[in-house]
Parts: structure tokens; sequence; C-alpha cells
């Protein structure tokens, strides 16, 4: 009990990727599969930032002039992550356009389907 | 001295122009890419004799290296940084003809875009920003892939993308792992602390980039998207794909393993891994009717060769898998390239219905024997001396794994020699019918063939220099401690 | 069947990934590079907010490729759904909406653009800066799209402001080149912490950053209501 509450962030992290990856493995609907990749890259983000957490540390910022430097959380990981949420946006974006045109050419969503290219 | 930094500066800024150059006049646009890896050629091939010299460390920004961004511009990053330069060249001097219908100006800033990501992930010495940089790449080949808006390039995108987004999933993983772990993203700074944490937890973030890196350098589970993506490609991209974009892919996994986490012990198991996907790549294109497919399933056994070189580790080892990398490029953009007109011909992709095109396009029926044959290894070409340098080095390393793999390498050349001279037959000795009247393809197609059947004959014949090369390359993965030294002095 | 194979993969995956996690216990992060960031800040940069120094000044590259996948994306988008002109779809008849709904719209539409232009502006002192106050300047766009019938996005003139803040940062990168050897070298001064005008490139980079990915993303939203049914 006490591992589960002093790890709660990275338990929530990898549930959401390893749910993530198994709506891309195993679902069937096109915009279903695209949902899961939008689980992996949450899952990512939570985990990159729960590494960086420092405890009893506070946000990064200088906004009152006593802040002692060496009580704040890591910034780097807050960098990658900026970085790693627009990417996933990117990606999304992409995917959602190709599944648009693909239900234009073959009215149907269902991946079993749209098999045109064989061996 | 110039700064390497304009190497990836100088094709990221001329893509964003793109839309204002064609606010002025829409016949500008084809040209900037162009004008953009003509720059870079230049470039590079200045840089060559400096960086054998002594490699040059650039820092982004003018703080110094553990806490900025470094490029590392070693014997290595040039070699790679003047292929792609060429390469990309010449395939934008194609596509001045070949690129009529759809939404050309976006098509050219996406080609510019894939060519910078390429340039950033050989050069940079840090490992967040080779994913950064990798994921340009990954990104515009997935919209590339697609453009022609056809039923097989939407699919072929679609599947191309899930997987190369799980990949990439995968590499930010390991790249957490590596931050929680070791608390910095220098490469030369994890590779100086890497024998301070233990090695099972090593193993499983080097296992992670690994497969993650795996899908785009298409070895083996996880290369179900390539042959779709690059036979519904148009032809000019498939030579883009197939000749840089799986070998940068490479070319990452190489410098993750020799130069990050010097993990020599997983090295059997890569070959294995190798020869197993060369193996599959061949017999598949064995059975293909569609010659693009064929192209395809080609790229895939020759990466596993790549791979198994890369895996004898010895400096013979090396320079066998960075010439090959060379010989690779320059025979399937040739190929790519000439079966991309013979199939605007003739309008299908048939092998069959290529017959008699030796006499109808003769040019280029000649471009493309000569690819087949640099690509299956025979004397005059440049193919010879790279698969002469892998099997050298495969029978010096000895030991039964080796011999055994490097038996069934040469089992795989056969195959390859079988249905390589299957298509250079239909071209030449087939054909008494046809329909088409004699008319080559354009000039701005015939340039890139004279300069690449030139340049494999010249490398075939003279590999003296490109050796010299690629031996001061071969030592810098090999001996890690001076890349170390090197960047935080 | 699949389902079985991928719990077992994920099972597999699950028992791999416990080896390094244990050896990064939560809440005690060995800060080696980020120490010299968080005390050498002030002297260094001028910025108050670290987390903004880190991703302009001391890892600048990597928001050049991040701007630059962003504008891939929404290129890539375009030519995907890209229609020649002769086949501009009618779209059907929309039923008008009602007064209150325009209305409304109508006034929270400038307040929204001017709160995106604060968070962007302050990046250096607050929490914010060009990706957050983007995103929601390119919400106000998409609220006028959905709620009112008048087309104010024009996506040629969207692409033009696009490119135009891209080559701005290529070309501040480029004027550090030049003034003093190092891409993306700071070479405005620092002023004074928690100002407004400190934090030397700062507040240009994040202004570009802001007007590119607001246009973008309101790009985005425009290609898809016109593109397709």
């Amino acid at each position: 009990m006490n591992f589960l509450y002093a790890n709660t962030y990275y338990i929530a992290a990898f549930g959401l990727i390893f749910i993530g990856l198994y709506i891309v493995m195993a679902k069937r609907n096109l915009v279903k599969v695209i949902i899961g990749l939008s689980f992996v890259d949450s899952g990512i983000n939570l985990l990159l930032i729960s590494i960086g957490y420092i405890k009893g540390g506070t946000a990064p910022i200088f906004s009152r002039p006593d802040i002692s430097p060496l009580k704040m959380v890591d910034p780097v990981p807050q960098a990658l992550v900026l970085t790693a949420i627009v990417i996933g946006v990117a990606v999304l974006a992409l995917a959602l356009s190709l599944v648009v045109r693909l239900y234009q050419e073959y009215g149907t969503l269902d991946i079993r389907k749209i098999r045109g290219l064989k061996w | 001295m110039v700064n390497p930094v304009l190497l990836i500066a100088v094709p990221l800024g001329l893509a964003f122009a793109i839309p204002i150059f064609g606010l002025i006049s829409k016949r500008l646009e084809k040209y900037i890419p162009v004008v953009g890896m003509l720059f870079n050629l230049v470039l590079s091939i200045y840089l060559i004799p400096k960086a054998l010299a002594h490699p040059i460390v650039v820092s982004i920004g003018g703080w110094s290296p553990p806490f900025c961004i470094n490029l590392f511009v070693g014997p290595v990053g040039v070699f790679f940084s003047a292929i792609i330069a060429l390469v990309g060249l010449l395939v934008s001097i194609y596509a001045l003809d070949y690129i009529k219908e759809g939404d050309t100006g976006k098509y050219h800033m996406l080609f510019l875009l894939l060519l910078a990501g390429a340039q950033g992930v050989v050069l940079t010495g840090d490992i967040f920003n080779l994913f950064v940089f990798y994921e340009i790449l990954c990104i515009s080949s997935y919209a590339l892939v697609g453009f022609l808006r056809d039923r097989d390039g939407l699919e072929a995108a679609i599947k191309y993308l899930v997987q190369g987004s799980i990949g990439t999933g995968l590499v930010l993983t390991g790249i957490a792992f590596i931050y929680g772990l070791y608390g910095t993203l220098n490469m030369a700074d994890i590779a100086r602390h890497i024998n301070s944490i233990k090695p099972a937890a090593n193993f499983i973030t080097l296992a992670l980039i690994i497969t993650g890196l795996g899908v785009e350098a298409a070895i083996f589970p996880m290369n179900a998207w390539l042959p779709d993506a690059h036979s519904s490609a148009p032809s000019s991209i498939s030579a883009i794909l197939s000749g840089i974009a799986i070998e940068v892919g490479v070319y990452a996994m190489a410098r993750v393993i020799f130069t990050i986490f010097g993990a020599t012990d997983i090295l059997g198991f890569i070959a294995l891994i190798g020869i197993i996907t060369l193996l599959i790549g061949e017999m598949s294109a064995l059975k293909q009717n569609n010659i693009k497919r064929m192209l395809a399933y080609s790229s895939t056994g020759q990466i596993g060769l790549i791979v198994f070189a890369f895996a004898i580790a010895t400096s013979y080892g090396i320079e066998g898998g960075l010439f090959q990398i060379l010989n690779h490029s320059l025979s399937k953009a040739l190929l790519f390239l000439a079966a991309g007109y013979m199939i605007y011909r003739t309008g299908s992709m048939e092998i069959s219905s290529l017959e008699g095109m030796g006499k109808k396009m003769p040019f280029t029926s000649l471009g493309f024997t000569i690819g087949a044959f640099s690509l299956v290894g025979l004397p005059p070409f440049a193919g010879f001396a790279s698969k002469f340098l892998i099997v050298k080095a495969a029978l010096i390393k000895g030991g039964g794994l080796y011999t055994c793999l490097i038996v069934l390498a040469l089992f795989g050349t056969v195959i390859e020699g079988a249905y390589f001279f299957r298509v250079v037959q239909v071209l030449y000795f087939k054909g008494k019918g046809g329909t088409l009247a004699r008319q080559e393809a354009p000039f701005a197609a015939l340039l890139p063939f004279l300069v690449l059947v030139l340049l494999i004959v010249f490398i075939g014949v003279y590999p003296g220099p490109v050796e010299h090369v690629l031996n001061s390359a071969a030592s810098e993965f090999i001996h890690r401690i001076a890349y170390i030294q090197g960047v935080l002095r | 069947m699949r389902k079985i194979i991928a719990l077992i993969l994920l099972a597999m995956l699950l028992w791999g990934i416990s080896k390094p996690i244990s050896n990064i216990p939560f809440g005690m992060n060995k800060i080696n590079v980020a120490k010299h960031y968080i005390t050498k800040d002030i002297s260094e940069t001028g910025a108050a907010n670290v987390v903004t120094s880190v991703v302009v000044l001391y890892r600048g590259f990597d928001t050049l490729g991040e701007v630059t996948i962003l504008f891939i994306a929404a290129i890539g988008l375009a030519s995907i759904l890209y229609l020649p002109k002769k086949r501009v779809p009618d779209n059907p008849p929309v039923e008008d909406s009602s007064l209150i709904l325009r209305t409304g719209c109508r006034f929270l539409f400038p307040l929204i653009l001017l709160f995106g232009t604060y968070i962007f502006v302050h990046g250096h002192l607050t929490p914010g800066g060009g990706f957050q106050g983007g995103a929601i300047i390119a919400s106000g766009f998409a609220l006028m799209s959905l709620s009112c019938k008048e087309r104010i996005l024009s996506t040629v003139r969207l692409g033009v402001v696009e490119s135009l803040a891209g080559l701005t940062f290529v070309t501040v990168g480029l004027i550090g080149l030049a003034t003093g050897g190092y891409f993306l070298l700071n070479f405005l001064p620092k002023g004074t912490l928690n100002m407004l005008f400190s934090a030397g490139i700062i507040p240009v980079i994040y202004v570009a950053i802001g007007f590119k990915v607001g246009s973008e993303l309101a790009g985005i939203i425009g290609n898809l209501m016109e593109r397709t049914q």
C-alpha cells in the first residue's frame, strides 16, 4: 500500500502508456487507434514530468526575492515536455487529415477492410 | 572557418521562405530546394578535410558543452552530410519536371524540411536534439508518402504513421529513463558516466531506444510498413526514403550503441537480426511482379546487410558498413529515379509491361542496369568494393557465428542477382510488341542519371579516397574515449 | 487472438520497465545539469522564469525543431486535403446561430486575443510563453468559425504570417551567428530582473513563436472546415 502511495505518478503514467498501446494493437476502428496514440503521448509526458520532481520543491520562477534556488524542481523535463506535447499535436493533426481522406475514398473506417495493398 | 550550423539553418530558413517566394512567382518555388542543397553540398565538401584533421565541436548559443546543445562534426557526420546533400540535390533536379499535380509548392517545402531534418540527425551531439530532428524527418516522410492522395498512398501513409509514432514513443520513453538515471542529455556526458548505473537498467533502456529507432531503420520485426510506403509514394520520394531516411535510422542506432552505451555484448544478437532481415527481404523480392515493391523489399535486404556489417564492430566491418551505405544510396536512388520515368511512360508498375524499354528509353534503361549491377556487387562498380570489405571483415573476425552468417549473406546476394537479372532480361532481350514510340526522359531527369552513373563507376575503379575518409569514420565509432575527450575537454 | 498477443507483449514490457524505474526513486532527482541552470540563470540570462530560459536560450535548437514540426504538420494537412480549384465543395446550408450566441462570441473574441497576447508577451516573467499564448489565440479563431457564419480566416494570409514568423526566428539566430560567432547567441542586453524589456532575445523569439503557433493552429482549423464536407 505504501508502494502505491509513494509512486502514484509513475503508476498513472505507465497505466496510460499501456492502455494506449493496447488500444493501438487490439482495436479495429481507425479513429480508436488514433485516440490510442494520443493516450501513449499523454502517458509519456506525465512520466517525463514526474521524473523531474523534487520533494518539497516549488515552481522554478524567481517571482519573489526570497526564493532559494535550491528548493526548486527540475526545469529541464518541463522544457522537454513542452516540445513533446507540440510533437504529439502535430502527429495527431496529420493522422486525422489522413483519416478524413481515407473515409472519403473507402467509405469505412474498419482497418480490416482498408487493405488494398497485398503481399 | 564557416560554422557548420549553416548546414541545418540554411535549408530550414529557405523552407520557411518558400511561400513568400511563391507570392512573387509560382514558378520560382521549385528551384529553391536545388539552391539549398547546392549550398549544403559545397559546404560539406569544404568541411571534409577540416573534420578529418580534427573533429569540430560547435556549441549553439555560446555556452560550454554539457550545459548546451552541441554539434559534433567528425568524419562520420561530414560523410553522411555529403551523401544527404548529393542525393538531395540530384533528386530535386529530377523533381523539377516530375512533380506536376497536387499542391506542388508544399511538396518542395516538405522535401527541403526532410533533408534539413536528416542533416540535423547526423550532426548533433545531444540525444533529445537527435529525437527532435528524427521526428522532423519522420513527419515529413509521412506527409510525402500520402502526397498523391490515391487509395494506396493514403493507406500506406496511415500505416507508416501509426507504426512510426509507436516507435518514437518508445524512443522518448528511453530518453526519459536516461534523464532520470544520469541527469544529463549530452551524449558525451552520458557516455562518461555509463558505468555508474546497474547493467540491467542500462540494458532495458538501450533495448527500448533500439526498438524505437529500428522502426525507421526497418530491421526485422518492424519493417511491415516499408514495402507499402516505398511503393506507393511518388518515385522521387521513394528514392529519398530508400536512399537517405533508412540509412539515417541505421546511423542513429549505431551512434546510440557504439558511442553512448558502448555495448559490445549484444552485437552477436544484432548480427543475427541483420541476416534474418537480409534473407526475408531478398526472398520476398523474388516473388514480386510490381517493380517498385521489388525495389522496396531489396532495400530491406540491403539494410540487413548493413546492420550485419556494423555488428562485426572491427575497423574493417564498420568501414564496410559505411561503404555499403554509400553504394546503396547512390544505386537505389538511380534505380527508383529510372523506374519512375519508365512507369510514367507505360502507365503500369508491372515488370512484364517494361518489355523492350531498352530500345525505347535507352539512357534510362542503361541507368537502371548499372544501378542493378552495382547493388548486386559486380566488379567494376562501387558495390564490389563494399561487399568485398564486408566479407573480408567477417572472415577475419572468425568464430562460428560470423562465418555461418556470411555464408547466408552470400546466398542472399545470389538471390538478389537472380531477380535483378530477370528485370534486365525483360528490359533488353524481350519485347516485340509495344506501341510506344522511342522517346527519352526529359533533360532534368537525364542529368541525375549521368552524375550517378559516373560516380558509381568512379568509386568502383578508385575506391582510395573514399576508403581514407571511411577509415577515420570507423575509428570514430570504435574509440569512444576520443569522442568524449573531444567534446568535454 | 490479437488481444491475447497484445496482452502478452504488454506484460513483457511491464516486467522490462520495472528494472530502470526502480533506480529512479520518485521525488529524488539528481540535478546534475539543472543545478547549473537554476543557480546561474539570473546572472547569465536575466529571466525570472527558469523554464523559459532553458527552452529559448540553453536548448533553443530544440525549440527551433519543434516550431518546424508544427509547420510540417500544417502544410502536410493542407496538401493532403488539397482540392483542385474546380471541385470546391459547396457546404450544405447551415441554420443561423441565435442572436445571443453571435453577440456573445463577438464580445468574447477580442478578450481572448488579448489574454493570449498577454501570456506570450510575459513569457519570461510568468508561467506561459509562445506556445501556450498561440494556442489560446487559435481557440479564439475557432470560436468565431464555429459560432458565427462569417469566415474571417483567410488561409493564404495566415500562411504568409506563419512563414514570416518562422523566418524571424531563423534570422535572429543568424544575427547571433554574425555578431558573436554562435548561432542563437543572446545579443540583446539583459536588463533588470522582472521588467518587461529584459532577458535579451527571449521576448523577441516568444512574440514570433506566439504569432506562428496562433496562425498555424487557426490555419489547420480553417483547412479542416473549408476542404471537407
